[in-house]
């Protein structure tokens, strides 16, 4: 086979991915900027009028920072929590091997059903989780229902599901330190906390990086547990700007200005994951050069 | 702006048809010799449902459907939200994957707009379509003509095309818990006023809590349970000037006594109940007192399988407003063609089929409340069902009636309409959850809702 004909033969498939991805893409951006609505048959250019309306909505601004909120709750709970399973497993024990695989069952739970379940647990007057609460004498909680407490708990059942995979991840980058850096450290009279501080820690950095990376970008378009659970309310307390999107499109047939929010929340998950890519990438490099 | 109200439920047809119910027979299943009921054999047909008693009730029946015509049907039966979502999906690419599905004229109001739904005038007028015993006139022509529409906003519902079948009718009463009230000493409520007295003490006997009603961000609050409560406190979405009335002294008035109701007899997080977590809360023997929420949750309340309080519940009608008003809300389920289906023919014989006589008595033996047949009400057995619900027997049958007198859709037909009632029902919320000032949080959603007029 000809250089050539390989070249096509990798061309084309090429082409089709790209137009595949790009096409619903261009297609999403040119509506941002249109009136469109589902139930019109026709829609006009209206320039930036939607991101104008936009900018200019508090409850937008709000959306954001709910949006934020939520996905810095997700990443400093989560890491911590996952770097701290990681370090338990890595310890050799008869339970390890069934640590391990108990602990991936939440990932293998779609995140609407572990969200239904957990509405269902977290319900008030009838869930097991103020039951069980109320037998160690704390009072009921409002969990799902309340404003103030809304966003927690949505917070709390994406830990519940996702911290595994932090878990895994962290656990692969803990077993990735050659043994001779441990021991070494250990003949040198070093402690577990320091044997961490020192060698485990800053080995992984990179991988630290690398889950914040896929919780964050995971985190700003999260849709699947809100849907299950609150759907932005109550009132708005969890309406992030994807719920917002999913409003506008939906609940409204406004898919012009739903497509502005999503525009929006694509420039701020590009622009934090290139940030956090950059950041992992330099790190990485310190493993290559001891490598 | 100038609206037209149409008055849902003619309340003459609802109570002759309650009076008749013990004397008429039973509607007969004649089949017609020359109707050919298999000449679209082969085809099939697509139908997207509500998760509803009356799916429940249609399931079971549909073999006979495709035993009877050679027609294969697919029923795509998904949650209520859910199923708006795929309908508006579906719809919206004109590609025709669903031929019949459950809707509502709120609903419709904007598949009309859009030009998806099948007008059903013309099928419904074809000898060749349409079996000889179908008898459009059975149906109660407000609830029917609910389903016309000129497709005009603001004005022209009851007038114009047929968008839709109605398939049950629900207004709203109060369901309470005999014993309760005889323990604590109380009557049912008959006015607001009387309701707000006594809600501090619902709790204090074998209830754990006082009322339940459904209190979501989402239309449903305005344009049916709370709606029925500001209809009674005078309060219209526009008045007969064409003005908004959303931030209304009586309006204002009514959402602070709601929002009392509620923080006074209600649990935490009652301002996430839908109307679901209401079903469910009162069928669980929880609460003393079910507020204005759906009558058609009767057949679950007397359900000894589904309900703990199969044995303890009585019906009254909703509270008197401060002027010894009462309206209420109405929802009528009803099912639509779509526009683009390519098995027209094969989907109006289903449709018919389902909003036929037989058919809908079967329904509604299986719980799909309420008639909207005038047949259906004359029905040995669904008069006997009916008459024993209720603390006394034909108390719920009493109650309905009293309410279908009052139960309207006085909102204007216009494709924003849910998300206008949306913010209101947001701006309700905000009185509860913030604590913000009613009037001011009123007047901004009106403020939003007039600029989505234009």
């Amino acid at each position: 086979m000809s250089a050539r004909t390989t070249y096509l033969l990798l061309f084309l498939p090429a082409l089709a991915m790209l137009a595949l991805a790009l096409y619903p893409f261009v297609q999403g951006v040119l509506t941002a900027f249109s009136d469109r609505k589902l139930y019109y048959d026709t829609s006009s250019f209206i320039g930036f009028q939607n991101f104008i309306a936009l900018f200019a909505d508090d409850e937008f601004h709000d959306s954001i920072l709910r949006t934020l909120a939520f996905t810095a709750g997700v990443v400093f709970v989560q890491i911590p929590l996952g770097l701290g399973i990681a370090l338990l497993l890595l310890r050799q024990s008869w339970i390890q091997p069934i640590l391990r695989s108990t602990l991936v069952l939440p990932l293998l739970i779609p995140p609407v059903v572990a969200g239904l379940m957990w509405k269902t647990m977290m319900q008030p007057q009838s869930g097991i989780v103020n039951w069980l609460l109320s037998n160690v004498g704390i009072p009921p909680q409002t969990w799902l229902s309340h404003v103030d407490t809304a966003l927690l708990s949505v917070i709390l059942i994406d830990t519940w599901v996702f911290t595994p995979f932090a878990a895994l991840i962290l656990l692969a980058g803990l077993q990735s330190i050659p043994p001779e850096l441990d021991e070494a450290a250990r003949v040198d009279g070093a402690g577990a906390l320091l044997v961490f501080r020192a060698i485990q820690l800053p080995w992984i950095v990179p991988f630290i990086v690398l889950v914040a990376l896929f919780r964050v970008t995971d985190s700003l378009k999260s849709f699947e547990l809100f849907y299950a659970t609150t759907r932005g309310g109550p009132l708005n307390a969890t309406r992030t700007m994807h719920i917002m999107a999913y409003e506008e499109a939906f609940r409204w047939s406004s898919v012009g200005k739903a497509m502005a929010v999503v525009f929006v929340l694509w420039l701020m998950s590009y622009f934090i994951s290139m940030f956090l890519m950059t950041k992992w990438q330099r790190r990485s490099g310190v493993h290559h050069e001891y490598g | 702006m100038k609206l037209d109200h149409l008055q849902i439920l003619k309340s003459g047809s609802w109570i002759s048809a309650f009076a008749g119910a013990a004397l008429l027979g039973a509607s007969t299943a004649a089949v017609s010799q020359e109707f050919d009921w298999k000449q679209q054999e082969g085809s099939s047909v697509n139908v997207l449902l509500v998760s509803h008693q009356f799916v429940e009730a249609l399931k079971p029946l549909v073999p006979e459907f495709e035993e009877m015509t050679g027609i294969s049907v697919s029923l795509d039966v998904l949650a209520e939200q859910a199923a708006f979502e795929k309908l508006l999906a579906d719809l919206s690419s004109q590609v025709g994957s669903v031929d019949v599905f459950m809707t509502s004229p709120l609903n419709n109001w904007q598949y009309a707009t859009a030009n998806w739904l099948e007008p059903l005038d013309e099928f419904i007028g074809d000898p060749a379509l349409t079996h000889p015993d179908y008898d459009v006139g059975d149906f109660f022509q407000g609830v029917l003509n609910s389903n016309r529409w000129t497709r005009v906003p603001m004005q022209g519902i009851g007038e114009g095309p047929l968008w839709a079948l109605p398939i049950n009718s629900e207004s709203y009463l109060m369901a309470y818990r005999p014993s309760v009230f005889k323990e604590l000493g109380l009557e049912v409520p008959k006015t607001y006023d009387e309701l707000l007295a006594i809600a501090d003490k619902l709790d204090t006997g074998s209830a754990e809590f006082g009322l339940i009603t459904r209190f979501d961000k989402y239309w449903d609050l305005p344009y049916l349970t709370f709606g029925t409560m500001l209809q009674s406190y005078g309060v219209e979405m526009i008045d007969a000037d064409g003005n908004l009335q959303i931030c209304s002294d009586a309006s204002v008035q009514a959402t602070d006594d709601f929002v009392t109701l509620i923080k006074t007899a209600s649990p935490e997080g009652a301002g996430a109940f839908t109307w679901y977590e209401a079903l469910q809360g009162f069928a669980s023997g929880q609460y003393a007192l079910s507020l204005n929420e759906a009558d058609l949750f009767a057949p679950v309340y007397q359900d000894a399988e589904q309900s703990e309080v199969s044995d303890d519940v009585g019906y009254a009608p909703t509270p008197l407003g401060p002027d010894g008003t009462r309206k209420a809300g109405a929802w009528i389920w009803s099912m639509s063609m779509n526009a683009a289906s390519k098995n027209k023919e094969a989907a109006w014989l289903f449709l018919s089929w389902v909003t036929s006589k037989d058919t809908m008595i079967a329904t509604h033996l299986a719980g799909n409340m309420n008639p909207v047949r005038a047949s259906a009400w004359e029905n040995h057995e669904v008069a006997a069902m009916v008459n024993r619900w209720g603390e006394t027997p034909g108390q719920y049958s009493d109650v309905t009636a009293t309410m279908a007198e009052v139960a309207a859709v006085r909102f204007p037909p216009h494709p924003e309409l849910t998300r206008m009632l949306d913010r209101w029902a947001q701006a309700v919320q905000e009185v509860y959850f913030n604590g913000s000032d009613t009037r001011t949080a009123l007047c901004e959603a009106q403020d939003d809702v007039e600029k989505m007029f234009n």
